[in-house]
């Protein structure tokens, strides 16, 4: 498959759109201006040319990361960084591997130090074998980190009150998740995603839990402001195909919210009436 | 010689400062984070903190991750 042929494709619609006056559709996390409705994750990639060729077909701008200790005992350089281009992307680490508000605290702090961003998803894990975020900590690290002056964006699980609760502290974007992470089970609760995109007024990106490209155009129709998704992307049988498929859907899915779905009805009604059609 | 746990291992290094730890263990230029006994010490300050045996240092860095 011509993966940049359809890149290509799609963009020239893009630009059709503009003309109808139906793009340049941007949208903001704090100061930040963008484009791509897509945050890419940059883990389980099979290598790290399939990764970069991934980014490309995902038009993303924003890519996440995990804070991980060296390993002291492999003298190679196994930073993720030194593949990707400087200064490309907007960097969205993460405290995954934390249980407790102080620990995602520390880890938030650390990944500041590094100089490359101050935004942070914050991810507090109650269960190592759902990986369901703990509302509670969540809350708690989300008021510690904001008033520390950092771009909080709280990954947390589906539920309209606690998503607000996360606003009020001053989250800058709400991230509720699909269904667990790496799951790929898709959207369990539309009306909850639904209702807490209706209600936030920050972008709420859905992270975590989706599996393929209508589950991410799904997600947008219900009004999320964006995606953040790894391993539906880096575990595809063609990684860099199943990219660009996210991003067509994320796209597909922003023009139908935008464009307002027609309304449901229970009986057929015919595109072209009956009555011209009756013969005597 | 400094007896430092360096990402929760004993490690005896030749080394006064944070700067030396970083090159010792040949993590010199790459992009490293440092916290000493639970703080968080800019690159620019390694090298004017002191280290000493018993202190607990952590190297962290950004890796794959959703």
């Amino acid at each position: 498959m011509d993966v940049r042929k359809i890149s290509d494709q799609a963009q020239s619609r893009a630009e059709l759109g503009d003309a109808a006056g139906a793009a340049r559709d941007t949208w903001r996390i704090g100061d930040e201006e963008m484009t791509s409705r897509f945050f890419l994750g940059t883990g389980l990639f099979p290598n790290p040319f399939v990764q970069n060729e991934a980014i490309a077909a995902s038009g993303a701008e924003v890519l996440t990361f995990a804070i991980r200790r060296v390993d002291l005992e492999s003298a190679e350089d196994d930073s993720i960084l030194q593949h990707l281009e400087p200064g490309k992307f907007r960097f969205l680490p993460n405290t995954s591997g934390s249980r407790t508000a102080e620990e995602a605290v520390r880890i938030a702090r650390l990944a500041r130090a590094s100089g490359l961003s101050d935004w942070i998803k914050v991810e507090i894990s109650a269960n190592e074998r759902t990986l369901l975020p703990d509302p509670i900590e969540t809350l708690r690290a989300t008021e510690i980190l904001v008033k520390e002056g950092f771009t909080v964006l709280p990954y947390i699980s589906d539920d309209p009150v606690i998503c607000r609760k996360l606003e009020e502290a001053g989250a800058a974007a709400i991230m509720p998740g699909g269904a667990p992470i790496g799951t790929g089970l898709g959207i369990l609760n539309p009306y909850n995603i639904g209702l807490i995109a209706e209600e936030a007024n920050v972008p709420v990106i859905v992270d975590a839990g989706l599996g393929t490209a209508s589950d991410a155009a799904l997600a947008m129709e219900l009004g999320a402001a964006a995606i953040l998704m790894n391993t539906p992307v880096a575990k595809a049988q063609d990684p860099v195909g199943m990219a660009l498929a996210m991003k067509l859907a994320i796209e597909g899915g922003r023009l139908a919210y935008l464009s307002g779905r027609m309304g449901k009805k229970k009986y057929a009604s015919a595109s072209s009436g009956f009555d011209a059609l009756k013969v005597e | 010689m400094a007896e430092l746990t360096i990402n929760g291992k004993r490690k005896e290094l030749d080394a006064d400062t944070l700067a030396d730890v970083v090159e010792l263990l040949g993590l010199g230029g790459r992009p490293v984070v440092a916290e000493v006994n639970g703080e968080v010490v800019a690159s620019e300050k390694w090298a004017e903190t002191q280290v000493a045996s018993g202190m607990k240092i952590e190297l962290v860095h950004f890796v794959g991750g959703g």
